[in-house]
């Protein structure tokens, strides 16, 4: 922040976050490519049965222990914020 | 009974032939009977690092052909009593041994020695399956930079679905200045990411070079990174050693700088 004092470089944070996406997903044989096409997939599935926001939708896979998560907001529906 | 350690990293020039030379030589010091054995057939190297270059008669692919016996192929090292190399050949190529014949192999020095450290090429092709091949335990050599840890991941994912559980890994050139100024990953950074246990953290240390250079490994100078690789030993051989902090070198300059970041 300070013109005297350096900030601290952040390079070796943003290579441990890539370094953690890139091997989970190469641990399970699925590419961050086919992670989009997996993403792309279910937002088409879910917006078949529920409104979603698709531009919210997040996905990720964790090590331990081995986890598929998908963050899917749904759209509010209008109707709820007048009173009834 | 012997016990066979693969030292391995998918990766080149991350340091496994110096890890071995290292920590055969720390191990031989510590009077147990050690054999390194350079697996890299067709690129010799452990030789060159630990100074016996001149005095290869035979080698791993003569013993496997039995143009002569493993006794004969044996180097001693005549600076450590208990070290003995088995050199790889020049003249041929991976293909000239099989997964088999080296666990074949490993298992006569299994009779013989207490250690026996296998030096593993780079890369995943045939090399790589033959020195994994006879091995029960595995140090995975690393650097704090992504194109290695990538490979380790690789090397870990193949050996453990090649049955192979006991896997334990190695942080090398490690730069203390550079992991506080954030432009390093850290120890626990590489750990996070490979998920797997740890044996030992080596700084990038120019005595390595030097000791490599004179074809002396651990010539007993006082270095942080010598230390830790006799500290790498002593957790083979079953003690508990804590892992060292990882202490920078300073100019004033540097030091004034932290005082003004506070």
């Amino acid at each position: 922040m300070s013109i005297f004092i350096p900030s601290k470089s952040r390079s070796a944070g943003y290579a441990r976050d890539r370094m953690k996406l890139l091997l989970v997903s190469e641990r399970v044989g699925c590419s961050p490519q086919m992670m989009k096409m997996l993403k792309n997939d279910l937002i088409h599935t879910v917006k078949k049965y529920i409104a979603i926001d698709d531009t919210q939708v997040h996905i990720h896979m964790t090590q331990n222990p081995p986890v598929l998560h998908a963050d899917i907001p749904l759209r509010a529906k209008k109707e709820r914020k007048t009173k009834c | 009974m012997g016990e066979v350690i693969v030292i391995t990293s998918g990766k080149g020039g991350v340091g496994k032939t110096t890890t071995v030379a290292n920590i055969g030589t720390g191990l031989a010091m510590m009077g147990k009977k050690t054999v390194v054995v350079d697996t890299d057939i067709g690129l010799r190297n452990l030789d060159v690092v630990l100074g016996l270059e001149n005095r290869i008669v035979y080698n791993l692919v003569d013993v496997i052909n039995g143009n002569c016996r493993l006794r004969q192929a044996l180097i001693k090292d005549r600076r450590h009593p208990e070290l003995f190399l088995l050199p790889s050949a020049q003249t041929k190529d991976k293909s000239a041994v099989s997964p088999e014949q080296m666990i074949k192999l490993t298992e006569e020095l299994k009779e013989e020695f207490d250690f026996i450290l296998l030096d593993c090429p780079a890369g995943i092709e045939q090399g790589f399956k033959n020195a994994v091949a006879g091995a029960e335990r595995a140090l995975v050599v690393t650097t704090p930079e992504v194109s290695a840890i990538r490979d380790a991941d690789r090397i870990i994912g193949l050996l453990e679905a090649g049955g192979l559980r006991n896997i334990q890994l190695i942080i090398n050139r490690l730069r203390p200045e550079m992991i506080a100024r954030g432009d390093m990953m850290s120890v626990d950074d590489v750990i996070e990411i490979l998920a797997v246990d740890l044996i030992g953290t080596i700084l990038d240390d120019e005595q390595i070079v030097i000791a490599a250079n004179q074809g002396e490994p651990l010539s007993g100078k006082k270095s942080q990174a010598e230390e830790e690789y006799r500290n790498i030993c002593r957790r083979l051989l079953g003690e508990e050693i804590p892992f060292m902090e990882l202490r920078q070198k300073k100019g004033m300059f540097r030091r004034l700088g932290d005082i003004f970041r506070k």
